[in-house]
Protein backbone atom coordinates (compact mmCIF):
# COMPACT_ATOMS: atom_id res chain seq x y z
CA UNK A 1 0.00 0.00 0.00
CA UNK A 2 1.05 3.27 -0.65
CA UNK A 3 0.08 4.63 3.00
CA UNK A 4 2.78 4.67 5.05
CA UNK A 5 2.24 2.08 8.18
CA UNK A 6 2.71 1.81 12.11
CA UNK A 7 5.33 -0.83 13.09
CA UNK A 8 5.59 -0.72 17.22
CA UNK A 9 7.72 -2.73 18.64
CA UNK A 10 10.23 -2.10 21.44
CA UNK A 11 10.22 0.21 23.45
CA UNK A 12 7.09 1.75 21.90
CA UNK A 13 5.23 -1.07 22.03
CA UNK A 14 5.87 -1.18 25.36
CA UNK A 15 4.77 2.26 26.19
CA UNK A 16 1.64 2.07 24.14
CA UNK A 17 0.92 -1.59 26.38
CA UNK A 18 1.26 0.80 29.54
CA UNK A 19 -1.18 3.42 28.29
CA UNK A 20 -3.69 1.03 27.84
CA UNK A 21 -3.47 -1.17 31.25
CA UNK A 22 -3.37 2.41 32.74
CA UNK A 23 -6.41 3.73 30.95
CA UNK A 24 -8.23 0.00 32.05
CA UNK A 25 -7.01 0.50 35.66
CA UNK A 26 -8.43 4.20 35.47
CA UNK A 27 -11.56 3.95 33.44
CA UNK A 28 -12.71 0.95 35.23
CA UNK A 29 -13.17 -0.97 31.05
CA UNK A 30 -13.00 -4.20 30.21
CA UNK A 31 -10.27 -4.36 26.97
CA UNK A 32 -8.50 -1.53 24.94
CA UNK A 33 -7.12 -2.15 21.90
CA UNK A 34 -4.87 -0.06 19.27
CA UNK A 35 -5.48 -0.77 16.10
CA UNK A 36 -4.28 -0.03 12.71
CA UNK A 37 -6.89 1.79 10.20
CA UNK A 38 -6.60 -1.29 8.35
CA UNK A 39 -7.88 -3.41 10.95
CA UNK A 40 -5.53 -5.12 12.04
CA UNK A 41 -4.84 -5.01 16.44
CA UNK A 42 -1.37 -3.53 17.43
CA UNK A 43 -1.66 -3.83 20.84
CA UNK A 44 -4.43 -4.97 23.03
CA UNK A 45 -4.81 -4.84 27.13
CA UNK A 46 -7.32 -6.94 29.42
CA UNK A 47 -8.34 -6.27 32.53
CA UNK A 48 -7.61 -8.85 34.95
CA UNK A 49 -11.10 -9.67 36.06
CA UNK A 50 -12.43 -9.37 33.04
CA UNK A 51 -14.49 -12.82 31.16
CA UNK A 52 -12.51 -14.02 27.71
CA UNK A 53 -13.00 -11.07 25.01
CA UNK A 54 -14.83 -11.44 21.79
CA UNK A 55 -12.79 -12.73 18.67
CA UNK A 56 -10.37 -10.07 18.32
CA UNK A 57 -9.60 -10.10 14.84
CA UNK A 58 -13.08 -9.91 14.14
CA UNK A 59 -13.85 -7.23 16.61
CA UNK A 60 -10.60 -5.13 14.98
CA UNK A 61 -11.83 -5.61 11.38
CA UNK A 62 -15.39 -4.42 12.23
CA UNK A 63 -13.74 -1.30 14.49
CA UNK A 64 -11.64 0.14 11.27
CA UNK A 65 -14.89 -0.83 8.48
CA UNK A 66 -17.38 1.43 10.52
CA UNK A 67 -14.94 3.77 11.92
CA UNK A 68 -13.94 4.19 8.09
CA UNK A 69 -17.50 4.31 6.70
CA UNK A 70 -18.14 6.81 9.67
CA UNK A 71 -15.43 9.26 8.42
CA UNK A 72 -16.83 8.38 4.77
CA UNK A 73 -20.11 10.44 6.01
CA UNK A 74 -18.33 13.00 7.93
CA UNK A 75 -16.55 13.94 4.31
CA UNK A 76 -20.02 13.80 2.80
CA UNK A 77 -21.67 16.24 5.37
CA UNK A 78 -18.69 18.52 4.98
CA UNK A 79 -16.95 18.01 8.33
CA UNK A 80 -13.51 16.86 7.76
CA UNK A 81 -14.21 13.98 10.64
CA UNK A 82 -16.49 12.73 13.52
CA UNK A 83 -13.85 12.24 16.50
CA UNK A 84 -15.57 9.13 17.96
CA UNK A 85 -17.83 6.19 17.77
CA UNK A 86 -19.94 5.23 20.75
CA UNK A 87 -22.28 2.33 20.88
CA UNK A 88 -24.00 1.41 24.14
CA UNK A 89 -26.60 -1.56 24.91
CA UNK A 90 -28.02 -2.74 28.53
CA UNK A 91 -25.07 -4.07 29.48
CA UNK A 92 -21.45 -3.47 27.21
CA UNK A 93 -20.62 -0.52 25.23
CA UNK A 94 -17.57 0.35 23.16
CA UNK A 95 -15.86 3.11 22.42
CA UNK A 96 -13.83 4.19 19.43
CA UNK A 97 -11.55 6.85 18.98
CA UNK A 98 -9.13 8.38 16.03
CA UNK A 99 -5.25 7.99 17.29
CA UNK A 100 -3.89 10.38 14.60
CA UNK A 101 -4.96 9.22 10.59
CA UNK A 102 -3.40 5.86 10.95
CA UNK A 103 -4.63 4.41 13.82
CA UNK A 104 -7.87 3.70 15.78
CA UNK A 105 -8.35 3.07 19.99
CA UNK A 106 -10.93 0.85 21.06
CA UNK A 107 -12.38 0.19 24.92
CA UNK A 108 -14.75 -2.30 25.23
CA UNK A 109 -16.63 -1.71 29.09
CA UNK A 110 -19.52 -3.10 30.54
CA UNK A 111 -21.99 -0.68 33.23
CA UNK A 112 -19.90 -0.85 35.94
CA UNK A 113 -17.88 2.03 34.20
CA UNK A 114 -19.27 5.38 33.59
CA UNK A 115 -19.03 6.77 29.93
CA UNK A 116 -17.97 9.64 31.20
CA UNK A 117 -14.93 7.93 32.69
CA UNK A 118 -14.17 6.03 29.64
CA UNK A 119 -14.42 9.09 27.76
CA UNK A 120 -12.33 11.08 29.43
CA UNK A 121 -9.54 8.98 30.13
CA UNK A 122 -10.36 7.76 26.76
CA UNK A 123 -9.10 10.93 25.27
CA UNK A 124 -6.04 10.94 27.83
CA UNK A 125 -4.57 7.93 26.61
CA UNK A 126 -5.30 9.12 22.77
CA UNK A 127 -3.06 12.16 23.59
CA UNK A 128 -0.09 9.88 24.45
CA UNK A 129 -0.82 7.26 22.27
CA UNK A 130 -0.50 10.02 19.56
CA UNK A 131 2.87 10.12 20.23
CA UNK A 132 4.02 7.04 20.58
CA UNK A 133 2.54 6.06 16.94
CA UNK A 134 3.64 9.49 15.48
CA UNK A 135 6.89 8.00 16.12
CA UNK A 136 6.03 4.19 14.82
CA UNK A 137 5.11 5.73 11.62
CA UNK A 138 7.24 4.21 8.44
CA UNK A 139 7.32 5.03 5.03
CA UNK A 140 6.31 2.63 2.58
CA UNK A 141 8.79 0.21 0.45
CA UNK A 142 11.05 -0.32 3.66
CA UNK A 143 11.07 -3.58 4.99
CA UNK A 144 12.13 -6.86 2.95
CA UNK A 145 11.57 -9.74 4.20
CA UNK A 146 13.70 -12.36 2.62
CA UNK A 147 13.37 -15.01 0.28
CA UNK A 148 13.46 -18.16 2.97
CA UNK A 149 10.62 -16.73 4.62
CA UNK A 150 8.90 -16.26 1.33
CA UNK A 151 9.41 -20.07 0.63
CA UNK A 152 8.59 -21.09 3.78
CA UNK A 153 5.32 -19.33 3.22
CA UNK A 154 5.21 -21.14 0.29
CA UNK A 155 5.20 -24.33 1.88
CA UNK A 156 2.82 -23.94 4.39
CA UNK A 157 0.06 -22.76 1.79
CA UNK A 158 0.62 -26.49 0.26
CA UNK A 159 0.32 -27.98 3.75
CA UNK A 160 -2.87 -25.92 4.29
CA UNK A 161 -4.86 -25.70 0.97
CA UNK A 162 -3.08 -28.79 -0.73
CA UNK A 163 -0.94 -29.33 -3.84
CA UNK B 1 11.18 -7.99 23.22
CA UNK B 2 13.97 -8.58 21.55
CA UNK B 3 16.00 -6.57 18.35
CA UNK B 4 14.30 -7.37 14.87
CA UNK B 5 15.51 -10.96 13.51
CA UNK B 6 18.52 -10.30 11.07
CA UNK B 7 16.53 -11.91 8.21
CA UNK B 8 14.22 -9.34 8.42
CA UNK B 9 15.83 -6.17 7.26
CA UNK B 10 14.54 -3.18 9.58
CA UNK B 11 11.13 -1.80 8.69
CA UNK B 12 7.89 -2.50 7.38
CA UNK B 13 6.91 -3.49 4.29
CA UNK B 14 4.76 -0.81 1.99
CA UNK B 15 1.63 -3.04 2.39
CA UNK B 16 1.38 -5.79 5.12
CA UNK B 17 1.28 -5.47 8.58
CA UNK B 18 3.93 -6.61 10.64
CA UNK B 19 3.33 -6.63 14.40
CA UNK B 20 7.32 -7.18 15.76
CA UNK B 21 6.02 -7.50 19.61
CA UNK B 22 2.50 -10.20 18.82
CA UNK B 23 5.09 -11.39 16.14
CA UNK B 24 2.67 -11.49 13.42
CA UNK B 25 2.95 -11.05 9.62
CA UNK B 26 -0.68 -10.12 8.35
CA UNK B 27 -1.61 -9.94 4.64
CA UNK B 28 -4.99 -8.52 3.57
CA UNK B 29 -6.56 -10.63 0.54
CA UNK B 30 -9.58 -8.78 -0.95
CA UNK B 31 -11.96 -10.73 -3.44
CA UNK B 32 -13.12 -8.33 -5.91
CA UNK B 33 -16.14 -8.69 -8.87
CA UNK B 34 -19.62 -7.95 -9.73
CA UNK B 35 -22.71 -8.70 -8.10
CA UNK B 36 -23.29 -12.25 -7.67
CA UNK B 37 -20.10 -13.84 -9.21
CA UNK B 38 -19.19 -16.21 -6.28
CA UNK B 39 -16.93 -14.27 -4.08
CA UNK B 40 -18.75 -14.91 -0.66
CA UNK B 41 -19.41 -18.47 -1.97
CA UNK B 42 -15.18 -18.14 -2.38
CA UNK B 43 -14.90 -17.41 0.88
CA UNK B 44 -17.02 -19.61 2.70
CA UNK B 45 -15.64 -23.04 0.81
CA UNK B 46 -12.10 -21.49 2.59
CA UNK B 47 -14.14 -21.50 6.26
CA UNK B 48 -15.42 -24.77 5.53
CA UNK B 49 -12.70 -26.60 4.43
CA UNK B 50 -10.12 -25.16 6.23
CA UNK B 51 -9.55 -27.23 9.87
CA UNK B 52 -10.92 -25.26 13.09
CA UNK B 53 -7.42 -24.39 14.27
CA UNK B 54 -6.42 -22.82 11.40
CA UNK B 55 -9.25 -20.03 11.25
CA UNK B 56 -11.15 -17.51 12.87
CA UNK B 57 -14.44 -16.49 12.70
CA UNK B 58 -16.58 -16.19 9.27
CA UNK B 59 -17.84 -13.01 9.53
CA UNK B 60 -20.73 -11.40 6.73
CA UNK B 61 -22.37 -8.45 6.34
CA UNK B 62 -25.22 -9.27 4.29
CA UNK B 63 -28.68 -8.30 3.68
CA UNK B 64 -31.61 -10.69 4.27
CA UNK B 65 -31.48 -12.23 1.02
CA UNK B 66 -27.49 -12.94 1.65
CA UNK B 67 -26.69 -9.96 -0.36
CA UNK B 68 -23.41 -8.75 0.65
CA UNK B 69 -23.77 -5.14 2.11
CA UNK B 70 -20.22 -3.94 3.37
CA UNK B 71 -17.86 -6.97 3.69
CA UNK B 72 -17.13 -10.76 4.52
CA UNK B 73 -14.14 -11.45 6.44
CA UNK B 74 -12.35 -14.81 7.01
CA UNK B 75 -9.16 -14.94 8.70
CA UNK B 76 -6.88 -17.43 8.01
CA UNK B 77 -3.58 -18.64 9.92
CA UNK B 78 -1.00 -20.34 7.72
CA UNK B 79 1.20 -21.18 10.90
CA UNK B 80 4.52 -20.03 11.69
CA UNK B 81 7.55 -19.22 9.56
CA UNK B 82 10.72 -18.15 10.55
CA UNK B 83 9.35 -17.55 14.02
CA UNK B 84 6.77 -14.86 12.60
CA UNK B 85 2.94 -16.36 12.64
CA UNK B 86 1.33 -15.58 9.51
CA UNK B 87 -2.22 -15.07 8.56
CA UNK B 88 -4.27 -13.73 5.73
CA UNK B 89 -6.82 -11.34 6.11
CA UNK B 90 -9.23 -12.24 3.62
CA UNK B 91 -12.43 -9.94 2.92
CA UNK B 92 -15.01 -9.50 -0.13
CA UNK B 93 -16.49 -6.57 -1.01
CA UNK B 94 -20.15 -6.20 -1.99
CA UNK B 95 -20.30 -6.72 -5.73
CA UNK B 96 -23.04 -4.64 -6.85
CA UNK B 97 -22.80 -1.18 -8.38
CA UNK B 98 -24.07 1.06 -5.85
CA UNK B 99 -22.31 -0.07 -3.01
CA UNK B 100 -19.14 1.83 -4.70
CA UNK B 101 -18.45 3.72 -1.48
CA UNK B 102 -18.30 0.92 1.40
CA UNK B 103 -16.61 -1.27 -1.82
CA UNK B 104 -13.94 1.59 -2.32
CA UNK B 105 -13.05 1.92 1.72
CA UNK B 106 -12.57 -2.42 2.09
CA UNK B 107 -8.99 -1.73 -0.68
CA UNK B 108 -7.43 0.59 1.96
CA UNK B 109 -4.50 -1.09 3.01
CA UNK B 110 -5.07 -3.93 0.53
CA UNK B 111 -1.72 -6.59 -0.35
CA UNK B 112 -3.62 -8.98 -3.42
CA UNK B 113 -6.82 -8.66 -5.36
CA UNK B 114 -8.81 -12.20 -6.43
CA UNK B 115 -11.42 -10.88 -9.29
CA UNK B 116 -13.79 -13.25 -9.02
CA UNK B 117 -15.75 -12.97 -13.08
CA UNK B 118 -19.21 -14.96 -13.97
CA UNK B 119 -18.90 -16.64 -16.75
CA UNK B 120 -22.55 -16.42 -17.66
CA UNK B 121 -23.20 -14.75 -21.33
CA UNK B 122 -25.15 -12.05 -19.93
CA UNK B 123 -22.46 -10.81 -17.07
CA UNK B 124 -19.76 -10.12 -19.79
CA UNK B 125 -20.58 -6.47 -19.65
CA UNK B 126 -20.96 -6.64 -15.56
CA UNK B 127 -17.60 -7.91 -15.14
CA UNK B 128 -15.39 -5.49 -17.44
CA UNK B 129 -17.53 -2.51 -15.48
CA UNK B 130 -16.19 -4.13 -12.16
CA UNK B 131 -12.60 -4.81 -13.43
CA UNK B 132 -12.73 -0.95 -14.96
CA UNK B 133 -15.06 0.33 -11.17
CA UNK B 134 -11.89 -1.66 -9.51
CA UNK B 135 -8.69 0.41 -11.95
CA UNK B 136 -10.70 3.57 -10.55
CA UNK B 137 -11.19 2.82 -7.14
CA UNK B 138 -7.19 1.69 -6.31
CA UNK B 139 -6.11 4.87 -8.35
CA UNK B 140 -8.17 6.85 -5.68
CA UNK B 141 -5.93 5.41 -2.70
CA UNK B 142 -2.85 6.01 -5.54
CA UNK B 143 -2.16 2.63 -6.59
CA UNK B 144 -2.26 1.39 -10.27
CA UNK B 145 -3.54 -2.05 -10.92
CA UNK B 146 -0.29 -3.05 -12.75
CA UNK B 147 1.46 -2.12 -9.13
CA UNK B 148 -0.81 -5.11 -6.83
CA UNK B 149 -0.93 -8.32 -7.26
CA UNK B 150 -4.21 -9.72 -9.06
CA UNK B 151 -5.25 -13.06 -10.13
CA UNK B 152 -8.68 -13.71 -11.65
CA UNK B 153 -10.84 -16.22 -11.03
CA UNK B 154 -13.70 -17.39 -14.00
CA UNK B 155 -16.34 -18.96 -12.17
CA UNK B 156 -19.13 -20.62 -12.79
CA UNK B 157 -17.82 -23.15 -15.48
CA UNK B 158 -20.48 -25.66 -14.89
CA UNK B 159 -22.95 -22.85 -16.68
CA UNK B 160 -23.96 -24.72 -19.41
CA UNK B 161 -23.46 -21.54 -21.50
CA UNK B 162 -20.57 -20.75 -19.80
CA UNK B 163 -18.50 -18.66 -21.89
CA UNK B 164 -14.99 -19.31 -23.16
CA UNK B 165 -12.12 -18.47 -20.85
CA UNK B 166 -10.33 -16.13 -23.85
CA UNK B 167 -13.61 -14.03 -24.31
CA UNK B 168 -13.80 -13.16 -20.08
CA UNK B 169 -10.10 -12.49 -20.48
CA UNK B 170 -10.72 -9.78 -23.31
CA UNK B 171 -12.90 -7.84 -21.42
CA UNK B 172 -11.22 -7.71 -18.32
CA UNK B 173 -7.34 -8.42 -19.48
CA UNK B 174 -7.36 -7.76 -22.83
CA UNK B 175 -2.97 -7.91 -22.73
CA UNK B 176 -3.53 -11.36 -20.68
CA UNK B 177 -1.14 -10.18 -18.13
CA UNK B 178 -2.81 -11.96 -15.02
CA UNK B 179 -2.84 -15.47 -14.22
CA UNK B 180 -6.73 -16.55 -14.35
CA UNK B 181 -8.39 -20.11 -13.07
CA UNK B 182 -11.19 -21.71 -13.53
CA UNK B 183 -14.07 -22.41 -10.90
CA UNK B 184 -16.92 -23.67 -9.42
CA UNK B 185 -16.85 -22.31 -6.14
CA UNK B 186 -20.12 -23.99 -5.27
CA UNK B 187 -18.47 -27.10 -5.10
CA UNK B 188 -14.59 -25.79 -4.49
CA UNK B 189 -13.16 -26.43 -7.80
CA UNK B 190 -10.21 -23.60 -8.20
CA UNK B 191 -10.92 -21.58 -4.92
CA UNK B 192 -7.62 -23.19 -3.47
CA UNK B 193 -6.13 -22.67 -6.64
CA UNK B 194 -7.50 -19.28 -6.83
CA UNK B 195 -5.91 -18.38 -2.87
CA UNK B 196 -2.84 -20.24 -3.41
CA UNK B 197 -1.89 -18.48 -6.47
CA UNK B 198 -2.85 -14.53 -4.82
CA UNK B 199 -0.97 -15.17 -1.62
CA UNK B 200 2.40 -16.46 -3.37
CA UNK B 201 2.29 -13.11 -5.36
CA UNK B 202 1.83 -11.24 -2.29
CA UNK B 203 4.70 -13.19 -0.48
CA UNK B 204 7.21 -12.92 -3.88
CA UNK B 205 6.59 -9.04 -3.56
CA UNK B 206 7.38 -8.51 -0.38
CA UNK B 207 10.52 -10.62 -0.22
CA UNK B 208 13.38 -9.04 -0.60
CA UNK B 209 15.51 -10.00 -4.64
CA UNK B 210 17.76 -12.11 -3.17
Amino acid sequence: MVEPAIALFGGAFEKASRVLEELLRESGARYALLLDRKGFVLVHREALWAPRPPALDSLATLVAGNAAATQALAKMLGEPRFNELLHQGSTHGMYAEEVGDLALLVVIFDNSAPVGRIKLFGKRAVQSLEVITRDSVVNPGTLEIDSEYRDGASALLDELFGN
Amino acid sequence: MGPVPSWMSYLVTNMSTINFAAREINFKIVYYGPGMSGKTTNLRWVFQQVPQNRKGELVSLATEDERTLFFDFLPVDLGEVKGFKTRFHLYTVPGQVFYNASRKLILRGVDGLVFVADSAPNRLRANAESMRNLRENLAEYGIRAEDIPIVLQANKRDTLDALPLEMIQAVIDPEQRLPIFEAVATNGAGVFETLKAVSRQVLSRVAAAS
